[in-house]
């Protein structure tokens, strides 16, 4: 397995189901993985919470969560299926707290992707 | 063998790179990145035999994509999967109302996907094939129905003077100027599917004439008042033999074929027979066949009389020395003139 893959392993990214998802080509899933930093920079949830946009959040959390889910990246798409479910009862402050405290992680699976 | 093509709808590159990936071995994959794109390649590439659609998505959402292909039809014969993040129970039945088959959540396993997807595939190929098979089968036995009628109307020809070919220029006369009425008149105009099932039912108008005794149907000279009551019962007669063979057509051409059979001696004022029927108490394609069906016999040679030329016909229907016809009907005649004169089977050689 590549160091990348056992590094984000070590991040919680559960990468035995994805690769299982990718038909065991983890050139492929690497290749994907490597679209994730563009794919979570081209929607804006924090904006969207900054200016109690919801419905505009929840487009772009739901569509995160979607893309987390397929790529396995397991912390963040808990933390996504989380926002989401605050955002539909209605708890958009809430939402926006979780997005806040889901930032680092974020973050580190990013950098993880991008340093490698 | 071809493969089958499937269509993924999906706003996000990695998944659709996912599903391409697991399903490029079986199928030719096509792509779409919203609603719009989707439904640009279903209109114009017919090859498409599923949609892997997700639903939120910029431009056009998935279910607009559903409401459209709904609305079209293409539901009947591409299964759509949705494949979405939503877990709403809502948005769940939503789609499954708007005529989704199966709803996938993501993170899916391509695997399991894989097997639901490609049952359903199968599952619509067989019911299209059968479909097909059908269909198929209804326009054969439409074609075996309608050539026992043509050989039913020869046969009754044969019996009088006439050369067997009176029926297949009824059929002729009776779309030309169908058509054009038409076309020329709103208050009778008809889709095209129900002047060929008129022109069809012409093909019966004098199924009567087999119950006529040979001494008067084919009788030379002028028939007696007595022996023309008993040819004007063809028309009657007609429709008794058509009651006994409703199953040989469908429910429209019988009504039609009754219709012409009982109708084509009616005149415009009421009086023609059987009936005595005036003005638009007849139907149109009655009064259509009947002005057909006497362009024809002046036409051509009779036992009784040799033809008349096509002038002198125009002139006699037009001057109603035949009965008096609808003018709407004689407009019509008169515009397709050019078209039922070039007709080398509406201008016989002198007998």
């Amino acid at each position: 397995m590549s160091s990348m893959l056992e590094q984000l392993r070590e991040l919680g990214v559960n990468t035995e189901e994805a690769l299982t998802r990718f038909m065991n080509n983890e050139a492929l899933y690497i290749r994907m993985l490597k679209k994730y930093p563009a794919a979570a920079a081209g929607v804006d949830p924090a904006g969207k919470f900054a200016a109690k946009d919801y419905d505009g959040a929840l487009t772009d959390t739901h569509t995160l969560k979607g893309v987390t889910g397929n790529l396995s990246l397991t912390p963040l798409y808990k933390a996504y299926s989380d926002i989401v479910a605050l955002i539909r009862e209605g708890k958009g402050d809430q939402a926006a707290k979780a997005y806040e405290e889901m930032l680092p992680a974020e973050k580190a699976i990013i950098d993880c992707i991008n340093n490698s | 063998m071809k493969k089958n093509t499937i269509l993924i709808v999906d706003d996000m590159e990695i998944n659709r790179v996912i599903l391409a990936e697991g399903f490029k071995d079986e199928y030719e994959i096509l792509e779409a990145e919203n609603g719009v794109e989707a439904l640009k390649l279903l209109r114009s590439d017919g090859s498409i035999t599923a949609v892997l659609l997700d639903l939120v998505m910029p431009e056009l959402d998935g279910m607009g994509v559903l409401k459209e292909m709904s609305k079209s039809g293409m539901l009947t014969h591409i299964p759509v999967f949705i494949i979405t993040a939503a877990d709403s129970e809502k948005t769940l039945m939503d789609a499954y109302n708007l005529g989704a088959v199966d709803v996938i959540s993501k993170p899916f396993m391509i695997n399991f996907l894989k097997c639901r997807i490609g049952n359903v595939i199968e599952l619509y190929r067989h019911r299209n094939d059968l479909e097909a098979i059908i269909n198929e089968q209804i326009e054969k036995l439409n074609k075996v129905n309608l050539s026992m009628i043509e050989t039913l109307a020869t046969l009754i020809e044969f019996r009088d003077c006439e050369s067997g070919e009176h029926v297949q220029r009824i059929c002729g006369l009776t779309d030309i100027l169908m058509t054009k009425v038409s076309e020329m008149y709103p208050e009778y105009r008809l889709p095209r599917a129900e002047i060929d099932k008129i022109v069809m039912a012409s093909i019966l108008h004098d199924v009567g004439k087999i119950a006529i005794p040979d001494g008067i149907l084919n009788k030379p000279g002028r028939l007696t008042k007595e022996e023309f009551e008993i040819m004007k019962e063809h028309t009657t007669r007609g429709c008794d033999i058509l009651t006994q063979i409703p199953d040989l057509m469908s429910a429209d051409l019988y009504r039609y074929s009754y219709d012409i059979c009982r109708h084509h001696h009616e005149r415009y004022d009421g009086r023609g027979y059987p009936d005595g029927l005036a003005g638009d108490d007849i139907s149109i394609w009655s009064q259509v066949v009947a002005v057909a069906d006497v362009y024809d016999a002046l036409t051509s040679p009779r036992c009784y009389k040799a033809p008349f030329t096509h002038e002198k016909s125009v002139d006699m229907i037009n001057n109603g020395e035949c009965g008096i016809f609808n003018p709407k009907v004689l407009a019509a005649f008169n515009d397709s003139l050019e078209e039922i004169r070039i007709k080398p089977e509406n201008e016989k050689e002198e007998s």
